[in-house]
């Protein structure tokens, strides 16, 4: 048996939730609170993925990240970066799914701070840098790690899109879906129910473990 | 000391506003929607006027066509509405909060005696949640104060309290006023509250000033 | 042609009113008023339903009309699916009169399950294996004799065990002693479409696809054929089945695709 799968999915779950929770709470951050014009038409974007059925998500990444992609072409040239049937591909894929997860739970965590704590914050002499890390990040913590576990779930199981921009290369980029998917197909049900008593295991206990660490973590800090 | 004087437009109305004040208390008051916290986040700088000026001792808050000051260089103690205070932290973190790393050794004597003032010295290691309504006024006052402001602002400071613990409070608001010795803006609905707390009484309505007080005269007409 | 689609509907729409109104005085004595008209029916309209392999799916959309108007009465309606997934639907009930597999194996899966009428199956078409690139490319490759797996980054195939054209690929690699050196190039496709797009794309140096794929691209080019010693041959089975109820009709519509009038017309779309 490889494992070659259940390495490659986690890596490219963990790294792609990595980015994922820095961007979501970033832009998540910086449009909370804030009205402008084409601001709902920037969210419905940020939504897209999760209504676009899996295989448009993956042509769209080939348009932009293929050998000929717009990006995809750029990387080539300037990094000698290919993104196509690799697992930096994977990870792109996983990033582009799980993101409005991601987005839509830290937006709402940050509307619902009470904004005069930031403010008193800031009448005390704190600099935004201050305000977001002392308060905001630790108020809004329960509802970003909701994110944190939707995300890093959705990566876990992104099939789809992955299969399309990071092909399926034994030993290179079949992650577990993939194999799963694979081994269904061709009728190997005993490989198949590997696999997913394995991403059940992982997905499940990684889940239980963070939901329990925050719980711990975060019990002091909600008033009740 | 304190010199304010600003145009903003609001959604129904333009505020007009112009006052001038030494280290002493000077209640607003007026109806709901009169622009009273308003003028408290001008001066604090949460908000910014369209127009006008704001001069504290001989800082400039505020200057048409300048770059407001930004709120956390203005040195304002400001205790909200409900208190505002940080839910994760305890009190002790929460009044510590605005005290710059440089200034704290000596700011420990000045913190010892605002808790002891206060009468909340027993509460450091508690988080709000665990705390009565009188005792996080309390804290919330210690946390506008141990950072040295230049002004206090206080936004209905005593409204969530019950009757005896609110005149305890004003006494004790009456006595910090005068170890501290400076500039209190204190917004409120409570003619009464007003009358016992205010050197100068402004009532405001519709982002104007309609009438001024002064204590003396307040005193004669009892 | 909105013209034409509003007129369908049009019509579609009368007719459903005129069969609302039709209901109501029927009911009075149903029995006798029925029994003549749906007895008539069959002979005179026949709805033929055909579930057929994706890769049919241009040919048999073009020969439609020509069919339709040659044999008056009867209307060809498609469900075009992957050969096993079709096969399934069939043995699950799912209704249908005409199959057509792009694979023996799923057509002699129903054969011994009887859910084909015996002696109606027939081959009606084929196909080769072509190496395609993208119609870009410089490649000067003129047959799959030549291609040097060390010169190749990615080369789409489909999934040898769960795609058909995967397993004739793999079967003519091993056979050019290819399939070994290739391995780390092969970027498995869980369909055909997607070895196109890989191709297509550019992403992909080259790729395995059967001619009548490669036939309806823009985008590649066809390098070279297969010769048909290296694999299986790839043969459409047809068959008629055995739960349909028009199985005249079917045979007639499966006798028209094994004639050389039908043989000509998938030829159009690529087919040997």
């Amino acid at each position: 048996m490889d494992y070659s799968p259940l390495l490659l999915s986690l890596k490219v779950a963990a790294i792609s939730t990595f980015i994922v929770f820095l961007a979501g709470v970033f832009i998540a951050y910086l449009l909370a609170k804030r009205d402008f014009f084409g601001k709902s038409i920037l969210e419905a974007l940020f939504l897209l993925p999760l209504v676009l059925p899996p295989t448009v998500v993956g042509f769209g990444l080939l348009i932009l990240f293929g050998k000929k992609g717009w990006i995809g072409s750029w990387l080539l040239e300037w990094f000698d970066l290919q993104i196509v049937f690799t697992w930096i591909g994977a990870v792109i894929a996983s990033i582009v799914v799980s993101f409005p997860l991601m987005y839509q739970s830290a937006a709402a965590a940050f509307e619902g701070l009470d904004e005069r704590l930031s403010n008193a914050a800031r009448t005390m002499g704190a600099s935004e840098w201050r305000v977001f890390w002392s308060v905001v990040f630790p108020l809004a913590w329960p509802g970003l790690v909701a994110g944190l576990v939707l995300s890093f779930a959705r990566g876990l199981g992104e099939f789809g899109a992955t299969l399309m921009i990071a092909g399926y290369i034994p030993g290179k980029t079949d992650t577990i879906p993939m194999a799963i998917y694979f081994a269904v197909e061709s009728g190997q049900m005993e490989k198949a129910t590997f696999w997913v008593i394995i991403i059940i295991t992982f997905g499940f206990s990684l889940i239980l473990w963070v939901n329990w660490w925050s719980k711990r973590n975060i019990r002091r800090f909600t008033r009740t | 000391m304190l010199n304010v004087q600003f145009l903003k437009q609001l959604a129904h109305y333009e505020m007009d506003i112009q006052f001038e004040m030494k280290a002493e208390i000077l209640v607003l008051v007026g109806p709901s929607g009169s622009g009273k916290t308003t003028i408290l986040n001008t001066v604090a700088g949460l908000v910014h006027p369209d127009s006008g000026t704001i001069v504290s001792k001989d800082r400039v808050f505020f200057q048409s066509d300048e770059k407001p000051l930004p709120a956390r260089d203005r040195q304002i103690g400001y205790l909200f509405q409900d208190y505002a205070l940080f839910p994760h932290m305890t009190v002790e973190k929460n009044i510590w909060y605005g005290v710059k790393k440089k200034q704290q050794k000596e700011s420990v004597a000045t913190i010892q005696q605002l808790l002891h003032v206060l009468g909340i010295e027993h509460l450091l290691q508690k988080f709000p949640h665990q705390i009565s309504g009188g005792e996080k006024q309390r804290v919330g006052l210690a946390r506008a104060l141990a950072a040295q402001p230049s002004v206090l602002l206080l936004d209905e400071p005593l409204s969530a309290l019950d009757k005896e613990t609110r005149q305890q409070c004003q006494d004790e608001l009456l006595r910090l006023h005068e170890i501290w010795q400076i500039p209190f803006i204190i917004v409120t609905h409570d003619l009464d509250e007003a009358e016992r707390l205010g050197d100068r009484i402004i009532y405001l309505d519709k982002g104007h000033i309609v009438r001024e007080e002064r204590k003396k005269y307040l005193v004669s007409a009892y | 042609m909105k013209r034409f689609y509003l007129l369908a509907l049009f019509v579609m729409l009368s007719v459903l009113l005129v069969g609302c109104a039709d209901e109501e005085p029927e009911k009075v004595d149903s029995t006798v008023k029925n029994s003549p008209a749906t007895d008539k029916q069959p002979a005179k309209e026949v709805e033929l339903l055909i579930s057929a392999a994706a890769s049919l799916t241009d040919a048999l959309e073009d020969m439609k009309a020509t069919y339709e108007e040659q044999h008056e009465g009867v209307t060809l309606t498609y469900n075009f699916g992957s050969s096993g997934k079709l096969s399934t639907n069939i043995e699950n009930g799912a209704p249908s009169d005409v199959f057509l597999s792009a694979s023996s194996k799923d057509m002699n899966d129903m054969e011994d399950k009887g859910l084909i009428v015996e002696g109606s199956r027939a081959d009606f078409t084929s196909n080769v294996l072509v190496l395609i690139a993208n119609k870009e490319s410089d490649s000067t490759i003129t047959s799959f004799e030549e291609i040097d797996p060390s010169t190749i980054d990615y080369f789409a195939v489909g999934e040898p065990e769960t795609v058909p054209v995967g397993r004739y690929t793999k079967e003519m690699f091993e056979h050019l002693n290819l399939w070994e050196s290739l391995q780390d190039k092969l970027v498995r496709g869980s369909d055909v479409r997607q070895v196109l797009t890989h191709v297509e794309m550019g992403n992909a140096d080259y790729g395995v696809v059967y001619s009548s794929d490669a036939f309806i691209s823009n985008d590649v080019k066809v390098l070279a054929e297969s010769n048909p010693d290296w694999h299986a041959p790839i043969v459409y089975p047809g068959a008629v089945v055995e739960a349909s109820e028009h199985k005249e009709a079917a045979q007639q519509f499966l006798d028209y695709l094994t004639s050389d009038v039908g043989k000509e017309a998938l030829q159009q779309f690529g087919f040997k």
